[in-house]
């Protein structure tokens, strides 16, 4: 298990320095020096060429075979993972933020979205799941399904316009926009829970289903177990891995914030900045979210993992 | 153990908890004392760093400069600020005396000793100035100086701050002087500029790195609060300096209510609060829940508030909404790469077939709702220079067919009979509207058997193809910095070629010898004469081909008065009012 747990912590390295190469080949090399941006469009040759130099954006993009041995590694590439290693994330060339101060401002306004939004979704999800599953083939079961398909199939967008039209604006149910306290999330959530939910409760469903097909679930049936206890204390147990997996791969996203629902309610959060850096050709910030959403990602798998061998004594973490 | 009815209740209440605590929406208070606007997406609060229009609208709130544009006057005139009268100027045009105004003072803040504002002095102005031109801000505004004023660029190049410049003296405490290297008939209009408001040394001190999120300045408003991406808030400054009202404009104004508060003192509005709103339909529905002052209007929704005679539809005109159009002082246009073996050269007929392939009227009319009216000259209107004369390459298929036949390319073929083929770049990667428009030239080229190619680029990439030279056609814009024909002049002027600002490459001696003869020359009608000359002799050799003038659309509130766009000054919040609503 420690042998397994040092592979998987070590593997974070060449998969976020491959992700990394990745962004910077994408917008440093294919998007040009951001020297020109900054210079301005009145700019003289001679500002570019001075931001360039002061920036370091004139240095090799790899290594700086010129300067070998002293200072190989004095170029652009070595740099930014050298500076991101050492967790200087450098800053916004929009709003000259450190985009350590970006990432702490916007991480709890998006975690405040996130968290009960996930929570909820989790939970009406699997309960809705349980009963669907329980009351198969009913017209409760197949209620449930055409909801969630419906749910499902309405875009995000359309729920946002259409309850900011009329729960928030023509009724005046709940804000319609800002962040100035708990009922400026309500509606967010719920429409964050409301267009998720379908998905999720179709997926649990499937997965509780399966399960009930089983013959241990028979057997339990056959000796007289109520069907509640069948339910909870069997079919549950065992549907936990693919449950897991789904909600620990989720974590990792709940830091990036939700894009539409921070845009259209204005929630100070991640989502809308990390999104606008990229046309912006925001570097710094796109470097540091696709190395920190990178490794984020390699410790979630791993907690996946860890999970199945909690969850089925007979996996084995070698 | 739960049961299935605990189970289903306990999902009952998950759903139902999500309705629960909705009390009433918190809405903005409606008094006449506070000003709800959109904004707030912008670098901070350093005149260093305003080069953008969001920027530079909140440094206008909390700071100043010697010179401003009179707030209602057209044509655009410039008119003292913290200067106490225009300036005195020597009969070379090398020397500008400016007598600052007495008593002017930054607003209290904790980086002066015990917390009080001291008053304005002409060295505030001299480091305000130096630190524009500090290598180390990296300031994209040093252009407004570095060339015109004496010794500007060997003192940038030296790095030592406090060593003196000899084009900035301080002739006492309340006399500045500038000193140029030539004539600088602009420096007035560049005065007004964010670029050149003056800020207390004690203040970029104090704060250091966190200057820009502590105004200090003289403005008519100071800093309440600032919740980046969400929320800015502003109250009157107390300290500042008197100011009153304008009691002249220009015709119409009057009737237009616009001079009914004129001789009273400003700011009128005691506190500003801008939202920082992406989406704009949760803008448009604050703003028609009478939420927000004002909205411009963007392409989705300007079909919603604006009828096909361009006027404001009956729902909004019932609940008293106003409309304003505003020529924007930019020319829109399609450059070609004068060095280019295809389409640059001597020979402007293969680029005056272009232009007269493109429909632009059809081009206002689908891609732009009317929003833009088609360009006739590279000067905008509003700018002396602009003349009424028709465009020389108005659409005309057939006059684009016999043109791109005589450049040698009969029916879009060349010698060997192959199409010819163009490549287009345009921001925009991933936009809507960027791929509309490229579909909208494609066509319109294949018309005259051109295959155009067109590539929408991130707007780094194309910046840096732009300025590298390293394109063959582009699609760009030009938005004027301030009200003088010589901004957009320059960008043909032969020593500003790739990588500088003439990204066209475009050369004539006889365009730079009288760019030459103007630059230095102060506001006159021979000067327009030869604004109007020089932008012939540029479409005669047609190194753009104009396609369109922006035309602002947007609506404010009945509540909102004394609202007046002006294209070049961003420091207008002072003259608005909230009546009670």
């Amino acid at each position: 298990m420690t042998a397994y747990l040092l592979r998987r912590l070590l593997s974070v390295i060449p998969i976020a320095l491959g992700v990394l190469l990745l962004t910077f080949l994408l917008f440093r090399i294919i998007g040009g020096n951001p020297a020109i941006r900054l210079a301005g469009k009145n700019a003289t040759p001679e500002k570019i060429a001075q931001i360039t130099r002061e920036r370091g954006y004139d240095k090799p993009y790899f290594l700086n075979v010129e300067n070998f041995p002293h200072q190989l590694f004095d170029a652009q590439f070595p740099r930014l993972v050298g500076r991101l290693l050492r967790g200087d994330f450098g800053e916004s060339i929009t709003t000259r933020q450190k985009v350590r101060d970006i990432l702490v401002e916007g991480f709890w306004p998006s975690l405040c979205v996130t968290v009960p939004l996930f929570l909820l979704n989790l939970t009406l999800a699997i309960a809705l799941a349980l009963l669907a599953a329980y009351y198969r083939n009913t017209w409760v079961d197949r209620l449930l399904v055409v909801l969630s398909v419906m749910g499902m199939s309405v875009s995000s967008l359309v729920y946002i316009m259409v309850a900011q039209y009329w729960l928030a604006g023509e009724w005046g149910i709940f804000p319609v926009w800002g962040f100035e306290g708990p009922q400026y999330l309500l509606l967010p959530v719920l429409i964050g829970v409301v267009a998720g939910v379908g998905g999720s409760v179709r997926f649990y469903r499937t997965i509780v289903l399966d399960e009930m097909y089983q013959d241990y679930v028979r057997t339990a049936r056959a000796k007289g177990v109520s069907p509640a206890r069948i339910l909870f204390s069997h079919v549950l147990r065992n549907a936990l891995i693919p449950i897991l997996t789904n909600v620990i791969i989720a974590l990792p996203f709940l830091y990036t914030g939700s894009l539409l629902l921070e845009s259209f309610f204005g929630i100070p959060g991640l989502g809308r900045m990390l999104v606008m850096a990229i046309p912006n050709g925001d570097e710094d910030v796109i470097y540091t979210e696709t190395f920190l959403g990178s490794m984020l990602f390699v410790l979630a798998n791993t907690l996946t993992d860890i999970a199945y061998a909690w969850a089925d004594p007979r996996i084995r973490l070698r | 153990m739960l049961s299935v009815r605990a189970l289903t209740a306990i999902t009952a209440a998950g759903s139902i908890l999500l309705f629960a605590g909705t009390g009433c929406a918190p809405k903005p208070e409606k008094t006449a004392s506070t000003l709800y606007l959109v904004g707030g997406d912008f670098k901070g609060f350093d005149p260093a760093d305003s080069g953008d229009t969001e920027t530079a609208e909140e440094i206008c709130r909390v700071y100043e400069g010697l010179m401003e544009y009179s707030y209602l006057e057209r044509p655009y005139k410039v008119i003292p600020r913290l200067a106490e009268a225009f300036p005195e100027i020597s009969p070379d045009g090398l020397t500008y005396t400016f007598r600052l105004r007495k008593g002017v003072r930054f607003m209290d803040d904790p980086c002066f000793p015990g917390g009080k504002g001291r008053e304005v002095t002409a060295e505030d102005f001299i480091y305000s100035f130096k630190r524009l031109l500090d290598p180390k801000q990296q300031s994209d505004g040093d252009w407004i100086f570095i060339h015109h004023v004496l010794g500007a660029k060997p003192w940038a190049e030296n790095g030592r701050f406090d060593d003196p410049l000899p084009g900035f003296v301080a002739l006492d405490t309340h006399t500045l002087q500038i000193k140029l290297t030539k004539p600088y008939p602009q420096l007035l209009w560049v005065l007004t500029m964010p670029y050149a408001f003056v800020v207390p040394r004690e203040a970029v001190e104090f704060y250091k790195k966190d200057f820009r999120s502590h105004p200090v300045g003289t403005g008519p408003y100071r800093l309440v609060s600032w919740r980046r991406r969400y929320r800015i808030e502003y109250e009157r400054n107390p300290s500042f300096s008197g100011q009153r009202y304008p009691d002249v404009g220009e015709p119409g104004d009057r009737e237009a209510g616009l001079l009914d508060d004129a001789g009273k003192p400003l700011p009128i509005v005691d506190r500003i609060v801008l939202y920082d709103i992406s989406e704009y339909y949760t803008f448009w529905q604050m703003f028609l829940a009478g939420q927000i002052a004002a909205s411009g209007l963007n392409k989705d929704y300007f079909e919603k508030a604006i009828t096909p005679q361009l006027g404001l539809t009956e729902e909004l005109k019932r609940r008293g909404i106003r409309l304003y159009k505003t020529p924007e002082a930019s020319t829109w246009y399609i450059g070609f790469n004068m060095k280019d073996p295809v389409v640059g050269g001597s020979d402007p007929r293969l680029r005056q077939a272009f232009a007269c392939a493109i429909n632009v009227p059809k081009l206002c009319e689908v891609i732009y709702n009317n929003r833009n009216t088609p360009a006739n000259s590279i000067i905008p209107p509003g700018i002396a220079g602009h003349t009424d004369k028709p465009y020389p390459y108005p659409y005309d298929l057939e006059r684009a067919k016999r043109l791109i036949a005589e450049a040698g390319y009969p029916g879009g073929r060349d010698k060997n009979g192959n199409p010819l083929r163009l490549t287009m770049i345009m921001p925009g990667a991933g936009s809507t509207d960027a791929r509309q428009l490229a579909e909208f030239f494609v066509d319109h080229l294949r018309a005259i058997g051109v295959e155009l190619v067109v590539q929408r680029l991130g707007f780094s990439e194309y910046l840096r193809r732009e300025h590298e030279g390293n394109y063959q056609v582009m699609y760009a814009g030009w938005i004027g910095d301030y009200p003088d024909a010589e901004n957009f002049l320059k960008l043909f002027y032969s020593p500003n070629k790739c990588p500088g600002v003439n990204a066209t490459n475009y050369e004539n001696p006889q365009f730079d010898r009288l760019y030459e003869r103007v630059v230095v020359m102060p506001d006159s009608p021979e000067r327009t004469a030869l604004y109007e000359q020089m932008a012939d002799l540029v479409m005669k050799d047609c190194p753009w081909a104009l396609m369109t003038y922006p035309l602002t659309y947007g609506l404010y509130q009945p509540w909102f008065q004394n609202y007046k766009r002006h294209p070049f000054s961003y420091a207008s919040s002072k003259y608005y009012k909230v009546l009670p609503h």
